[in-house]
C-alpha cells in the first residue's frame, strides 16, 4: 500500500488503473537524479524513460554551436522520454536535470509495449503529449514577445509548481542555458525579484518567498501551460476501451 | 476537382496505407477546397473536422492576448491538421489558417477518430508525424530564439515552396512579419538582402524563388535538419 502511494506521486502512474500499474511494477526502478544529470542527449537512443517523483527535468534543444534554450520541463506530472512510445528511435531535444530527485525510469521498449495495448497508458500519454506541446508552442511565443523578466517569473513559477517545497538549488548559469541567454541576464532579472522581496538568491539557492508577487508578474504563458496540464490531470483517465 | 484516391495517394502520410485502409478512409471523407486565410481551427473551438491537406498548406500559430502571433508549424501534404484528435482531444490549442489555397481531404472527427483503432498502420504513421512534429516545434522554439531574420525568412520560404509546389508565392511584408513574429522593418531587410544576392525576387506581395540551393544555404540549418527529421522517421520500418 505504502508502496503504490510512492508510485502516485507521479501523476501518470497514479492514473493508471491498478491492472496495468500491476504490469509496470517490477520493471520500474527507483533512481536518484543529481543536478546536471543528462537522460538524453540529441541523436542518442535512449535506453530508458523517466517517471519523476520530486525531480525536475528540462527539456533542452541544443543548437550546433552548443547554444540552448529550454523547450519544456517536466516533473512528478509527465514523462521524460515521449518519442519512445511514437515510434522515433533517438530524440532531437536533451533531457537534463535541473532539480535533483527521484525517479522511477523504465526500459523504452517495455513503454512502447504498454502503450501498444492501447489501454490507460496509451489514453494518458497521449494527453500527456497535447499538454507538451502546448507548453512547447508557448515557450517558443513567450521566447520571442516576452521580457527576460516576464520568463524568469514563468520559469520560477513552472518549477515552483514540480517542488515539494519553495526551494530550488540552481545556478544562474543552468538558468541562463534554460533561458538562452547571457548570465548577466538573469543576474539583472534575479536582482529586480529579488529587491521586490519575490524571491532570495542566496549561493545556488533561491527561495521563492511570495508566490503571488511571481504571478502578478509573469506573461500569460505560465497560465496557458499550468490550465493544459490541470485539465489534462482532471480528465478521468479510467475510461472503458470502446 | 481532383478524385478521393488520387487525393489519399498524394497525401504522403495516407499514400502508403494498405488497401483495406485506405478504402475505409475514402468511405467517410471528402475532397474540399481551402481558400486562402480560411480559418480551419480558432483556439479552443471544438475541432470537427481532420484535414489531410493535398496541395494547400497550413499555419498553425500562437496568438498572445494582446494579438501578437507567431507561426510555430506548417502542415502541408506532408502532414495534417488536427491532431488534437489523435491526441483525444477535441479542442484546437491553436489557430489554423489556409496559407496556401488548394484543396484537402477532410473527414469528420467522430468518423476519424473511430477509424484510428482499426486502421494500425494510419495509427502508426500518425504517431510518426506526432514524432516529427514535436521535435519540429522543438526546433522552432530554438530557431526563433537564436536565428536572424534573413536565415529564417530563407527557411520560411523554402518551407512553403516545398508545400506549394511552386517558385510563385503571393505574401505581404505584413503577413511574413506575423508569421515570423519580427518587425515589418526586419522583413523588408531580410527580403532585400535576399534579392540583393539574386535568391528571390520580391515585387509587391509577389516573391519568386530563383536559387533553391542558394536559399538553402542561405536558411538556418533548421531547415535541411527538419527534412532530414521526416525522411528519417516516415523511413524507419
Amino acid at each position: 500500500m505504502l508502496q503504490t502511494r510512492h508510485f502516485q506521486q507521479n501523476a501518470l502512474l497514479g492514473l493508471l488503473p491498478e491492472k496495468e500499474l500491476e504490469h509496470l511494477l517490477p520493471h520500474l526502478e527507483e533512481v536518484s537524479l543529481t543536478l546536471g544529470q543528462s537522460l538524453s542527449e540529441s541523436g542518442r537512443h535512449m535506453s530508458h524513460v523517466y517517471f519523476p517523483l520530486d525531480a525536475i527535468v528540462s527539456l533542452l534543444c541544443v543548437m550546433e554551436n552548443g547554444d540552448s534554450t529550454e523547450i519544456a520541463v517536466v516533473g512528478h506530472e509527465g514523462l521524460v522520454g515521449v518519442s519512445q512510445f511514437m515510434g522515433g528511435e533517438t530524440t532531437l531535444t536533451s533531457a537534463i536535470v535541473q532539480s535533483a530527485g527521484q525517479a522511477y525510469r523504465l526500459k523504452s521498449h517495455l513503454l512502447k509495449r504498454e502503450f501498444d495495448r492501447a489501454g490507460t497508458m496509451q489514453r494518458l500519454l497521449l494527453r500527456y503529449t497535447q499538454a507538451l506541446l502546448t507548453q512547447m508552442a508557448q515557450t517558443a511565443v513567450c521566447n520571442r514577445h516576452h521580457s527576460l523578466d516576464q520568463q524568469l517569473c514563468r520559469w520560477l513559477l513552472l518549477s515552483l509548481d514540480r517542488l515539494p517545497g519553495n526551494e530550488l538549488i540552481m545556478t544562474q548559469e543552468l538558468i541562463a542555458n534554460m533561458l538562452g541567454v547571457r548570465r548577466e541576464g538573469v543576474t539583472e532579472s534575479a536582482g529586480k525579484l529579488q529587491k521586490a522581496g519575490l524571491i532570495s538568491y542566496n549561493r545556488g539557492h533561491i527561495t521563492v518567498l511570495d508566490r503571488q508577487g511571481l504571478e502578478d508578474r509573469v506573461c500569460e504563458c505560465y497560465a496557458g501551460v499550468k490550465n493544459e496540464y490541470d485539465r489534462l490531470l482532471k480528465y478521468p483517465a479510467v475510461t472503458v476501451a470502446c | 476537382m481532383i478524385s478521393i484516391s488520387h487525393a489519399i495517394n498524394t497525401n504522403r502520410l495516407l499514400a502508403d496505407l494498405p488497401s483495406a485502409e485506405q478504402a475505409a478512409l475514402a468511405a467517410c471523407c471528402e475532397v474540399v477546397p481551402l481558400a486562402f486565410g480560411e480559418v480551419l481551427y480558432q483556439p479552443t473551438d471544438t475541432v470537427t473536422y481532420a484535414y489531410f491537406p493535398i496541395n494547400s498548406f497550413v499555419s498553425n500559430i500562437v496568438i498572445l492576448n494582446n494579438d501578437s502571433r507567431l507561426e510555430v508549424t506548417m502542415a502541408g501534404l506532408e502532414g495534417m491538421l488536427g491532431i488534437a484528435l489523435v491526441l483525444g482531444f477535441n479542442k484546437a490549442p491553436l489557430l489554423a489558417v489556409v496559407q496556401g489555397a488548394g484543396v484537402a481531404l477532410r473527414i469528420p472527427a467522430s468518423q476519424f477518430q473511430a477509424l484510428l483503432p482499426t486502421s494500425p498502420a494510419l495509427h502508426q504513421r500518425l504517431m510518426r508525424y506526432l514524432y516529427i512534429v514535436m521535435n519540429q516545434l522543438a526546433n522552432s522554439a530554438a530557431c526563433i530564439h537564436f536565428h536572424r531574420i534573413e536565415e529564417r525568412l530563407a527557411r520560411w520560404l523554402l518551407m512553403t515552396q516545398d508545400r506549394a509546389q511552386s517558385d510563385h508565392l503571393q505574401l505581404t511584408h505584413e503577413f511574413l512579419a506575423m508569421m515570423l513574429g519580427v518587425r515589418r522593418a526586419g522583413i523588408t531587410l531580410a527580403a532585400l538582402a535576399l534579392q540583393q544576392r539574386g535568391l528571390i525576387s520580391y515585387h509587391r506581395g509577389d516573391i519568386i524563388i530563383l536559387d533553391r540551393s542558394g536559399l538553402v544555404a542561405a536558411a538556418c540549418q533548421c531547415y535541411t535538419q527538419d527534412c532530414a527529421l521526416y525522411a528519417n522517421a516516415m523511413a524507419t520500418p
